[in-house]
């Protein structure tokens, strides 16, 4: 039904040179040599559309949100039209058993051969009845549909490693795509939400090489996942001549020195924020002034505050003496004991205080 | 209550600070290098400037350095590209904008001609139909 990618975009009023603009910037972010953005412009204009269903289970629908509102929707809007979604509920008119039918003879036509979006976490407590569509539990809807797939695209950090909902006291038994499906191959595009273009960019890898891209060990896309923020951050000089910034309204946090010590969980979080940044180039998180909270490495929300250095160690004797003190006042030792137990619970999920933002 | 009990203060580059890295000048070597290569062997080559931690200062003094030369290229194609070439020739500063004006990508390209310049030749048959059918209808 469908011709090559560069007739339907030409029928839409795109040119080549802006195909071509959108290749050298995508290239680019693939972190694809400068000189690769030609060679995936003539592979990607000759492809034709695979069939994508998209599964959502235990999230918010922020990762279908970033998609959806990139910044520049013309082109990345056109690389969706160049797939065929056969499922999404946010986004497909159809609805109930229609949309269910939908899915099925999705399912059916493109046997072995569509690709299978998934994301959010899926729950696997009380028989997975925490998250059913159409009286159907997630595990049994992922199961099916990933039997058929050619391979599956875990988006957000939710799919990829269980997310906010597997943390801890994980109430609803969630897990990631990649511990229940261990057939098919899997691309975890993590992030709370992923870039969009990150999105985008493997869709273009799959079109243009026909293949997924290389996968480092947690099965992200190398191209994107590679490096840390911290060695692609325009704030790394400023830690290499150890200029810091204390507090975030200190002279170090306006002349826009590092972020370090504020909590930056940068060094341990592999992501494209530096290159990539949000809101079409805008901006992201550290150059506006905040820490990289490390949202798309696995169990982020349970890593301790976000606003304590990674370097600086959890100092039980700090909590040990302020619970003494407390207890000294109340005059029973016994209370000394379950003040430092609670400070013990305490330091394995520390909430955000007062004193750490001011730190 | 003064003035100075609020903690905000007036900033002000100290002198000697200028917000330069020191990454940018290792960049004149390597095009060095890649200009040698192209009068060897006819081979472009390009340094992805977003994927590399260059501060603003930086890319000014990099600019400054490389000057600007006789071509500039502008391409309107879903926000504005600038092409131009540099006081070295073969050296191309190249510049893409999405249409809310916002640099969504940067290169230096070291090359005879950019590729974007180029009309493709699937676009030069279209061409070709269209003055034929121009010629047809006289």
């Amino acid at each position: 039904m469908q011709g090559p990618l560069i007739d339907t975009l030409a029928r839409q009023g795109i040119s080549r040179r802006t195909f071509l603009k959108y290749c050298a910037t995508l290239a680019s972010m693939m972190a694809l040599p400068p000189t690769a953005g030609r060679a995936m412009a003539e592979a990607m204009a000759a492809a034709r559309r695979p069939s994508v269903i998209w599964l959502p289970f235990q999230e918010c629908t922020g990762c279908t949100e970033s998609i959806t509102r990139s910044h520049s929707p013309t082109i990345e809007g056109m690389i969706f039209d160049m797939i065929s979604l056969d499922y999404q509920e946010t986004l497909m008119a159809a609805a109930g058993h229609q949309a269910e039918e939908a899915r099925q003879n999705a399912m059916k036509e493109n046997a072995g051969k569509y690709l299978l979006i998934v994301d959010g976490s899926i729950p696997l407590g009380q028989d997975g009845a925490y998250s059913c569509i159409g009286g159907r539990s997630n595990v049994d809807m992922l199961k099916e549909a990933a039997a058929g797939a050619a391979a599956v695209i875990a988006v957000g950090s939710c799919a990829s490693f269980g997310g906010i909902p597997k943390a801890n006291p994980n109430p609803t038994g969630a897990v990631s795509v990649s511990d229940l499906v261990k057939d098919k191959p899997i691309v975890n595009i993590p992030g709370c939400p992923p870039i969009p273009v990150v999105m985008t960019g493997v869709l273009a890898h799959y079109l243009t090489f026909g293949s997924l891209p290389e996968l480092d060990d947690k099965g992200r896309p190398k191209s994107f996942f590679g490096d840390t923020i911290h060695d692609r951050c325009y704030r790394r000089p400023f830690y290499d001549q150890g200029k810091f910034a204390k507090t975030f309204d200190d002279e170090g946090a306006r002349q826009g020195w590092c972020l370090f010590e504020l909590g930056c969980k940068g060094p341990v979080t592999h992501n494209a924020c530096a290159t990539v940044k949000w809101n079409g180039g805008t901006s992201w998180p550290v150059e506006s002034g905040h820490g990289c909270l490390g949202c798309s490495e696995p169990d982020f929300w349970d890593g301790g505050s976000f606003y304590k250095a990674l370097s600086a160690p959890a100092d039980p004797l700090k909590f040990a003496a302020a619970a003494a003190v407390v207890g000294a006042g109340a005059g029973v030792a016994v209370s000394v004991a379950n003040r430092v137990k609670k400070s013990a619970a305490k330091a394995t999920h520390e909430p955000i205080t007062l004193a750490d933002l001011e730190k | 209550m003064s003035l100075d009990a609020i903690p905000i203060h007036v900033i002000n580059t100290p002198p000697g600070e200028s917000g330069l890295t020191g990454n940018a000048p290792p960049l004149l070597r390597e095009l060095l290098e890649q200009v040698r290569r192209l009068l060897a062997t006819g081979e472009p080559s390009a340094i992805d400037l977003s994927a590399l931690p260059l501060t603003p200062a930086d890319l000014d003094w990099l600019r400054e350095k490389l000057g600007a030369g006789e071509i500039s290229v502008t391409l309107q194609a879903n926000g504005e590209s600038t092409l131009n070439e540099t006081g070295c020739p073969g050296v191309w500063w190249v510049t893409h904008h999405n249409e809310q004006g916002a640099v969504t990508s940067q290169f230096i390209e070291v090359t005879f001609v950019p590729e974007l310049v180029k009309a493709h030749p699937q676009d030069v048959a279209i061409g070709q139909e269209q003055l034929e059918l121009m010629i047809s209808e006289l």
